[in-house]
């Protein structure tokens, strides 16, 4: 099959004007200037809602003596499909089970929720935060201590008011 | 042949010997019966009353362990009713099991946690508190969670009928029972006891070593064989993050049944050692030089040209395809001694309910091979000394995985060649001319010969590091470029290499060594002891 080249008819620049269209288009956006229902969000001005179930970095709940609810039971590091959390566990001196090193990558993590999802202590959350800025990349390997450290509320995982997601 | 009766299991109809229990019977047909206190190298008190099957015609469940099989039966365990009963046993082990499965070591292999998970109910009714006993230390290796014990007693019958020595015992009856040691006395001293932490079905037995160290879904268990004595226990090695994590044993009845000794149990931590070779290095006047394995064993062959006699040091360590091929590498290069040294122990420790097994004098896993190859056992018992000509010969020097740290700082300072394979920095290795880096024992495949010439296999459970590499490779290629036969490319090349040339192993296959092992032929007479 032969290639077809469709010809264009154009107006010639000499004989037309651009100045019809320009003044419509500057209409449009001066008429969103003062439009009411402006949908622009000022972020980061303002903050925006996020979901109840929005999913941010990791939460390590802790108890009241500051030690860290998890047990080291190990399900974590294996419902995690990326692969980013390290767990090594041990034994304290009151004879508990705790996290040796307890490491999340942030990076490597995907947000999926399931570590809070399978632990039988609901000590791992995801939070709802997601600004994270750092200097260095290593920065965003949470060890037990920073993420006991994080201060923003974790996440709802479920709606309370659709809790079976209907 | 014992008498075969005919019953009918799940409506399969099977065939099994007189006096065979249900429970075994089941198996045959692929039909597991849940159990805890039956255990087959042990006595059936049917105390559990888990293992309660539906026969027809009687009037009440029965038993699955001790109730026989008996000419025409019919046995349901699947039934309505049998899953009923187990639903119902099941549930009152859970008035009292804690269910602290997260941080529980058993999580993950516990039969109670399979077992409710298969076929218990969905929801506790329980509504009173759980009696809590707490955690009781039992001395050696033993931790004892009374709360977690479902009162099998297989720990409490396995010492006194396996290792016949009575230090558990149950105290208190009914709810408030629980296992216990005499006064103080507890487990320490006797050289058996990790085994009770293998039968207990739940978490209430537990390994000290191991406490909170790996869950169980996360290790690869790899077959092996122990090789902390001649005795060569079946065990498996559980592996996590290429390092050897525990040891369990590994069933096998011509050997060590289902029982390994707390020594093998607990002699793994050499195998993740982390001071290893990895890589040839040529040692000379102007410095060391860490090279390719075509160089080195092209200098190797190079040197040992015009080299004189041979003296070889072996290790009773090395397994057969090692052995055998440094066997054939001596021969290669015109014949030479082969020595070995090996550590004995004053006496054996006996296992009084398995007389097949016992921790052996020979503490080495393979004496047996060595001599067979003829090579001569020297020094003491402690496993030092008898070196002195081979630290003085003049011509070519082989050592191969003795570490020679008894040596003093001349060995092989007269040789025209000292060779040194072996796996970790040692004195041999600081000395050599020509370091060779080998595989341990983990990371490679082979074969040991146990005290009773029995050929067992082990496989590979680690990575080995850098360029390490097996030594029957190694010295399999060296005698491949003497011109004796080609290269072995596996463990089972290198093994018929040496079925073929030790007269001991003729006639024995690597198929036929199988998971159980085989015996050589007993007709061939061993040099030395």
């Amino acid at each position: 099959m032969a290639i077809s080249v469709k010809l264009m008819h154009r107006p010639e620049p000499e004989s037309t004007s651009y100045l019809r269209a320009a003044l419509s288009g500057m209409a449009l956006t001066f008429k969103h200037m003062v439009n009411p229902t402006k949908v622009t969000q000022q972020y980061p001005e303002e903050m925006t809602d996020l979901s109840p179930r929005w999913r941010g970095t990791h939460v390590m709940e802790q108890h009241a003596d500051g030690r860290p609810k998890c047990v080291a039971c190990g399900l974590c590091p294996t419902v995690c499909p990326a692969n980013c959390i390290r767990l090594v566990g041990g034994e304290d001196d009151q004879g508990n089970r705790y996290p040796i090193v307890y490491e999340i990558d942030e990076f490597r993590c995907i947000f999926c929720g399931m570590c809070q999802e399978v632990c039988p202590v609901e000590a791992i959350h995801v939070g709802r935060h997601f600004e994270n800025a750092e200097y260095t990349r290593d920065r965003f390997v949470y060890d037990l201590d920073r993420l006991m450290e994080q201060d923003h509320p974790s996440t709802l995982l479920w709606d309370p008011s659709d809790p079976s997601s209907e | 042949m014992a008498e075969m009766v005919n019953l009918t299991i799940d409506g399969h109809e099977v065939a099994v010997p007189r006096g065979t229990t249900i429970l075994e019977a089941a198996k045959t047909i692929g039909s597991e019966v849940p159990h805890y206190c039956y255990h087959p190298g042990m006595s059936s008190p049917a105390m559990c009353r888990l293992c309660l099957v539906e026969v027809e015609g009687a009037p009440k469940p029965m038993p699955g362990c001790v109730t026989t099989v008996m000419e025409g039966q019919v046995v349901n365990t699947q039934s309505e009713q049998a899953l009923s009963n187990r639903r119902g046993v099941l549930e009152f082990y859970l008035v009292n099991h804690p269910l602290d499965c997260p941080i529980c070591d058993m999580s993950g292999e516990c039969n109670l946690q399979d077992y409710v998970h298969d076929e218990g109910r969905e929801h506790g009714r329980g509504r009173e508190p759980k009696r809590i006993f707490g955690r009781d230390d039992f001395g050696g290796d033993v931790l004892f969670y009374g709360d977690r014990c479902v009162m099998c007693t297989r720990c409490v019958r396995f010492m006194s009928e396996v290792e016949q020595d009575h230090r558990l015992t149950v105290v208190e009856r009914g709810n408030r029972s629980v296992i216990d040691t005499f006064y103080d006395e507890g487990l320490d001293g006797t050289n058996w006891h990790g085994n009770i932490v293998d039968i207990c079905p739940v978490g209430a037995l537990v390994s000290k070593d191991f406490l909170h160290k790996a869950r169980a879904w996360d290790l690869t268990h790899t077959p092996s064989v122990c090789t902390s004595c001649s005795q060569g226990c079946n065990i498996d090695l559980h592996t996590r993050d290429n390092l050897v994590q525990r040891i369990k044993p590994r069933e096998n009845l011509d050997v060590n049944a289902w029982w390994i000794c707390d020594h093998g149990r607990h002699n793994y931590e050499w195998m993740n050692r982390g001071d290893r070779l990895e890589a040839p290095v040529m040692r000379s006047d102007s410095g060391s030089q860490a090279m390719g394995w075509g160089d080195a064993l092209r200098a190797l062959l190079e040197k040992s040209d015009g080299g004189g006699s041979v003296k070889a040091v072996a290790s009773a360590m090395s397994s057969n395809e090692d052995l055998g091929a440094l066997k054939a590498l001596v021969d290669a290069m015109g014949g030479g001694e082969i020595l070995y040294r090996s550590a004995r122990a004053e006496d054996e420790v006996p296992l009084r309910g398995f007389p097949l097994l016992a921790r052996r004098k020979d503490l080495s896993a393979n004496s047996t091979a060595a001599d067979l190859i003829g090579a001569n056992r020297v020094g003491a018992d402690d496993g030092t000394g008898g070196l002195d000509e081979v630290s003085n010969h003049d011509g070519i020097v082989l050592v191969l995985n003795d570490d020679l740290a008894d040596q003093k700082e001349d060995f092989g300072n007269n040789a025209s060649l000292f060779v040194y394979l072996g796996t970790h920095d040692s004195p041999g290795a600081a000395k050599a001319d020509l370091v060779l880096p080998v595989t341990s024992h983990a990371e490679g495949e082979g074969t040991f010969t146990n005290h009773e010439r029995r050929v067992q296999r082990f496989a590979k459970a680690l990575d080995a590091p850098g360029m390490a590499r097996p030594a029957w490779l190694v010295l399999g290629a060296l005698v491949a470029e003497k011109g004796e036969g080609p290269a072995p490319r596996s463990a089972a090349d290198a093994f018929a290499a040496m079925s073929s040339s030790v007269a001991a192993f003729a006639g024995i296959t690597w198929d036929d060594l199988g998971t159980r092992g085989a015996v050589l032929n007993e007709s061939v007479s061993v040099t030395g002891d």
